[in-house]
């Protein structure tokens, strides 16, 4: 079911909680809400829900207009951070819940839909449990089953990954990934983990103080950045900026910066000719160690971290350090001079004051 | 997520799991030897000093089945019918002290209405007041009321002396209650009231029971306020009576006082013998898991 958000506001007594957001998710598409905490993630998902009533503006499921709706009357299942079981009901019982309260059915279809739901999520063996004496992981595939047992339109998911260890995390990613698109559900689900948002999701909503940054595919979101706090937060480690002075040359524009000169191929200049300050972006897996005559700067290396399958290397050149992402064969001393080349292509270029994309 | 509470090893669990019933022991054995005592002297017709005298008899007990017999109870109601309206007085209390501070402390654990905190305040003020204070104001009250000298005019009283106490408790029973298992149950199509009824009652229970069972208690010991609003005698209490023993005549028979008063106490220490689990979890509380 295809879900719209229009000019979704919410304050809290003086506190602009989330403003005036617009949003439309696909029918069957899975959406990710990120951002760093407060930024109004949740707050929008319990709009959504219909736990928290908006201040302003519509939600609509489909054709039908729900913001003054109860919860029970939305058709929506919901996962909670902490799963949320209810820790004096067995796991068939916390499942059953939906079903029960909705009447209607019988008994008999009713504990076959419930086993349905525990098989969907391979909790079957844990029917007679209490939620006390199941592990974390398993906590959460009860919730899943809950959420999905009543067959509801829209599936929601507050954090749902962060009360797991990281093992565990990168395990229930691919399976919450693969359970949504198996049940074609309409989901979205809130996070502040980049990595989660850009796996999990089929387009990531990214927000900052309530307001929508940016609304595109991981891809787009890693490649072509809206503004300056979405390439910061987008990617690990953080990209790096540089102030730089703009100027035009043979018709194309260059920007200049810590005695760096880069040709920005196919960027125009925002205004007419003449100096700018602008930010130059590059992410660090876009710039290679090269010797120290060859590349387009030069710098001394300031710190190495090894990670296993790369090293992150900083380099000071002039005032700023950039981190470089260099192969596991890299070896340098601290303090050696080296040279850095930038990846043309890869330049990203944003305005000083207002942080949003030139080019 | 509970961690499972790894067992001692044996010998360890022998010796260190001894200690904290000894220095028990040590603290309850003349409360134990005191009742033991009390129960022994009520079977001789006399006790000097500590030491009973005459014939074992039974003659103390004779008020349970020939209350006509013993002097001090002759103009009194039968036994049986009082410990009945003991009974009835106790628990009644102790379910309406139930009702209305699960809906209450629910209220006040969770909506923000004005006036909460002032409210909050009030009603601990309220506990702090002896009863014997309001006495007056209560008696003109319930005459006005028409509820003087009868059984459900001191079991209102009774009921509102207790509430505050009930309220503060059931209150903070709710406020252990995450939001999140609300929530959960709303978005699982329940409505206000039966995610209260399914889901935050049933996590409150371990509170409810011991409330529950304070109040009874608190209702069975009741004395002043029986004795005060209830004179005519016909609808009295097992305290008032026992109270009535003390101040017959010149001599009190302590033989006779003995017997009743144990009669009186037993069902509070079966009731805690059963319950005693239950009672702590009020210093305990919350939702485990």
């Amino acid at each position: 079911m295809r879900v719209r958000l229009e000019s979704l506001t919410k304050r809290f007594g003086t506190v602009l909680a989330v403003d005036a957001l617009d949003l439309e998710i696909a029918s069957g598409e899975f959406v990710a809400l990120l951002g760093p905490s407060g930024c109004g993630k949740t707050t929008t998902l319990l709009m959504v829900a219909g736990i928290y009533r908006p201040s302003a503006g519509a939600i609509t499921f489909g054709e039908r207009r729900v913001e003054h709706l109860m919860p029970k009357d939305r058709g929506i299942g919901m996962v909670f951070q902490s799963y949320a079981l209810y820790p004096h009901m067995t796991v068939a019982e916390n499942i059953d819940f939906p079903l029960d309260v909705r009447g209607g059915v019988s008994k008999e279809d009713r504990s076959r839909q419930v086993r349905e739901a525990a098989e969907l999520v391979r909790v079957d063996q844990l029917l007679e449990r209490r939620p006390a004496q199941l592990s974390g992981g398993q906590q959460q595939r009860v919730a899943l089953a809950r959420a999905l047992v009543k067959r509801p339109d829209i599936l929601l998911l507050d954090e749902p990954l962060s009360n797991l260890d990281a093992r565990l995390r990168h395990e229930m990613r691919g399976e919450i990934k693969r359970l949504q698109k198996e049940v074609g559900i309409t989901a979205i689900f809130v996070t502040h983990d980049q990595l989660e948002a850009l796996t999990m999701a089929d387009r990531v909503a990214l927000m900052r103080d309530g307001v929508l940054q940016a609304y595109a595919t991981p891809t787009e979101l890693y490649a072509r950045p809206a503004n300056r706090f979405v390439a910061e937060f987008i990617g690990t480690p953080p990209m790096n900026f540089l102030a730089a002075n703009l100027g035009a040359r043979n018709g194309s524009v260059v920007a200049r910066a810590e005695g760096i000169e880069l040709e920005l191929a196919g960027a125009r200049l925002p205004r007419a000719d003449g100096p700018r300050e602008a930010t130059v972006g590059i992410r660090p897996e876009h710039l290679a160690i090269v010797a120290p005559a060859e590349g387009d700067a030069a710098g001394e290396v300031y710190v190495v971290e090894p990670m296993g399958r790369e090293q992150v290397v900083e380099i000071q050149v002039g005032a700023r350090r950039l981190r470089v992402i260099a192969p596991p064969g890299f070896s340098a001393r601290v303090g050696e001079r080296v040279g850095l080349r930038f990846a043309r292509e890869r330049l990203h270029l944003f305005d000083s004051a207002s942080g949003e994309r030139l080019a | 997520m509970a961690a499972l509470a790894r067992p001692l090893p044996r010998a360890e669990l022998r010796w260190t799991g001894a200690i904290p019933y000894a220095v028990l022991l040590v603290f309850t054995l003349p409360i134990l030897l005191l009742y033991g005592w009390l129960l022994y002297g009520s079977f001789f017709p006399r006790i000097e000093g500590l030491r009973p005298v005459g014939a074992f008899t039974l003659e103390n007990w004779r008020f349970l089945w020939a209350p006509e017999t013993v002097e001090a109870l002759r103009f009194k109601a039968p036994i049986i019918p009082l410990t009945i309206n003991t009974f009835v007085f106790a628990l009644s209390t102790s379910l309406v002290v139930l009702f209305v501070s699960s809906m209450a402390g629910y209220a006040l654990s969770r909506i923000r209405f004005p006036g909460r905190r002032t409210f909050l305040a009030g009603v601990l003020l309220l506990h702090s007041f002896p009863s014997v204070t309001l006495l007056i104001a209560t008696f003109l009250v319930l005459r006005q009321l028409r509820l003087y000298d009868q059984l459900l005019g001191v079991i209102l009283v009774k009921t509102a002396f207790e509430l505050p106490f009930g309220v503060w408790i059931m209150k903070g029973f709710f406020d252990t209650v995450p939001w999140d298992l609300e929530m959960a149950a709303l978005v699982d199509g329940a409505g206000r009231l039966r995610t209260w009824w399914r889901v935050v009652m049933p996590l409150v229970k371990p509170g409810l029971l011991a409330l529950g069972l304070l109040s009874f208690v608190s209702g069975w010991n009741e004395f002043l306020l029986p004795f005060v609003f209830m004179p005519s005698g016909t609808q009295q209490t097992l305290s008032v009576v026992l109270r009535a023993i003390l101040n017959e005549g010149r001599f009190v028979d302590y033989g006779l006082l003995t017997a009743v008063g144990l009669y009186y106490v037993a069902p509070i220490l079966l009731l805690f013998f059963f319950a005693q689990d239950r009672l702590m979890k009020i210093y305990a509380g919350g939702v485990k898991g």
